[in-house]
């Protein structure tokens, strides 16, 4: 990563700090950089951010380099930095918080596949209450599909359709692909809990 | 002794067996599992991901209705499912103001007094009562199996009361023993498989994987064994892959905790279904002469 002269301005930077806390519950600057969470962390290796530089560019109120990074859209979630944390801190719950304020200010996420994965889940549950398993798929592949045709990647798409036909052939062989999708009766208060959760956190 | 139960949507379909193996296994150990009435998605990882208020609203739903069963304990078997109820209700006890706005819009409200137990937490205590090697008919001599628990059963984003070791929990060795299997020691039980990430990011799935195949194979293990069907679903469909990206040649079959309890206390395999496993699941069996 090409390292940039800091430009710390506490003006600018305190209300998006405050923002991270508040919304993902975590003290940040509790963080003294034991890099205790970096030693654990099973993807830093491959996102070359770790959890303790993450917080750290928070704590500088450096908004786009926090959004855009490899962790936020390839963590896991397995929770073991904060697990090992001192002071409690978990960064888990921050990465999730950046990826709903990267949604929120339209900003394309870096990974765009891990958005199209997630929303398609929850739109799904939306549809049923429970999760259509088949539904879910289909509505990832559409918009994966669509988003690797506007790019031009002809070959990732080739890729995708051959893996997941391999898996749905398999799954079918093994009796694990169920066709149905189950309603339940109390879908209207689920839906209800959908509309208040639209556009806001907690 | 009835408990409540949650299955999960994965339960009732590419996990299916887990289900079937479940209510056999509990109710030959006395336990009758009642799934409760009309329960909803619990949101899983992706709810967090997208929306922090669906990610306790949607578990609030189904703990509301166990409130107002009248039963007291909840067996959850997926450990996505089992942590997101955990933090839940967690939640919802720090936060009135949150639990009454989630309330508003729900027939059953939700109190947040159930105990949430994890398929373990309902039966290390039946292993520690001598009650599990007593019912045992057939001991699983032969049997190494690699003990997985993977991020959710002991990792929680929030401050909840962790029902094992954090880095080592023992849970599994302690029924696997008691059914008279040999599991192994190893360092990789709580390692993330990357489960959620084998669809949109299965580099980073398969590196993952390949790490916890390396270490079960190097230490002796002759198979898996997982409570999660997450993380079973994962190194069983995908292990293929990971072993072809990484050069591994050996294959080891996943199992379901229940369905080794089941094979010990002598429910029949093709009740349980094992036959259903993406990697041959029977052969070791067969091979052990344990079936």
């Amino acid at each position: 990563m090409q390292s940039e002269v800091c430009k710390f301005e506490t003006a600018t930077s305190q209300p998006f700090l405050q923002e991270v806390m508040e919304r993902s519950g975590q003290n940040l600057l509790a963080c003294y950089q034991c890099r205790r969470c970096a030693a654990g962390c099973p993807v830093g290796d491959m996102t070359g951010v770790t959890p303790d530089r993450l917080i750290r560019m928070v704590l500088l109120g450096e908004r786009d380099a926090a959004i855009n990074n490899l962790l936020v859209w390839q963590c896991v979630a397995c929770y073991t930095c904060g697990t090992r944390c001192p002071n409690s801190i978990q960064t888990a719950r921050i990465t999730e918080t950046l990826k709903h304020m990267s949604k929120e200010s339209l900003v394309e996420p870096l990974t765009p596949k891990v958005a199209f994965f997630h929303d398609a889940f929850s739109k799904s549950v939306s549809h049923f209450g429970r999760l259509s398993e088949l539904e879910f798929m289909g509505l990832y592949e559409m918009k994966n599909t669509a988003s690797e045709i506007k790019r031009g990647r002809w070959k990732a798409i080739l890729d995708e359709i051959m893996n997941q036909t391999k898996l749905g052939l398999s799954m079918i062989k093994k009796r694990r692909l169920h066709f149905g999708s189950e309603k339940i009766r109390g879908l209207s208060e689920v839906k209800s809990l959908y509309r208040k959760a639209k556009g806001r956190g907690i | 002794m009835e408990l409540a139960y949650y299955p999960g949507c994965s339960l009732h379909a590419s996990s299916e067996l887990y289900d079937i193996q479940n209510k056999l296994v509990f109710r030959e150990l006395g336990m009758e599992l009642r799934d409760i009435d009309d329960w909803n998605c619990c949101g899983a990882s992706s709810a967090g991901k997208t929306n922090d208020f669906l990610a306790v609203a949607l578990p609030a739903r189904n703990l509301g209705i166990v409130d107002a069963s009248g039963l007291s304990d909840l067996v959850i078997p997926c450990s996505a499912c089992y942590s997101r109820m955990l933090v839940s209700q967690k939640r919802l006890i720090d936060d009135p103001e949150l639990k009454s706005r989630i309330n508003a819009e729900l027939a059953k409200k939700v109190e947040g007094r159930i105990k949430i137990l994890s398929i373990l937490e309902a039966l290390v205590p039946k292993a520690h009562s001598g009650e599990i090697a007593e019912k045992t008919k057939i001991k699983l001599s032969g049997l190494k199996p690699a003990c997985y628990y993977g991020c959710l059963l002991t990792r929680f984003p929030s401050d909840v009361a962790v029902p094992d070791d954090v880095e080592n929990p023992q849970g599994m060795e302690v029924v696997c023993r008691a059914l008279g299997a040999e599991p192994i020691e190893w360092s990789y039980k709580t390692d993330c498989c990357g489960a959620s990430a084998v669809v949109n990011d299965a580099d980073t799935s398969l590196t993952l994987m390949s790490k916890i195949m390396k270490d079960a194979l190097a230490r002796g293990a002759n198979c898996f064994v997982a409570t999660c069907p997450m993380c079973q679903m994962n190194l069983d469909a995908y292990q293929d892959k990971a072993g072809e990206t990484f050069g591994i040649k050996e294959k080891l079959p996943v199992y379901f905790i229940t369905e080794l309890l089941g094979v010990a206390i002598g429910v029949s395999p093709k009740q349980m279904q094992v036959d259903r496993h993406f990697i041959d699941a029977m052969g070791l069996l067969k091979e052990l002469k344990l079936i």
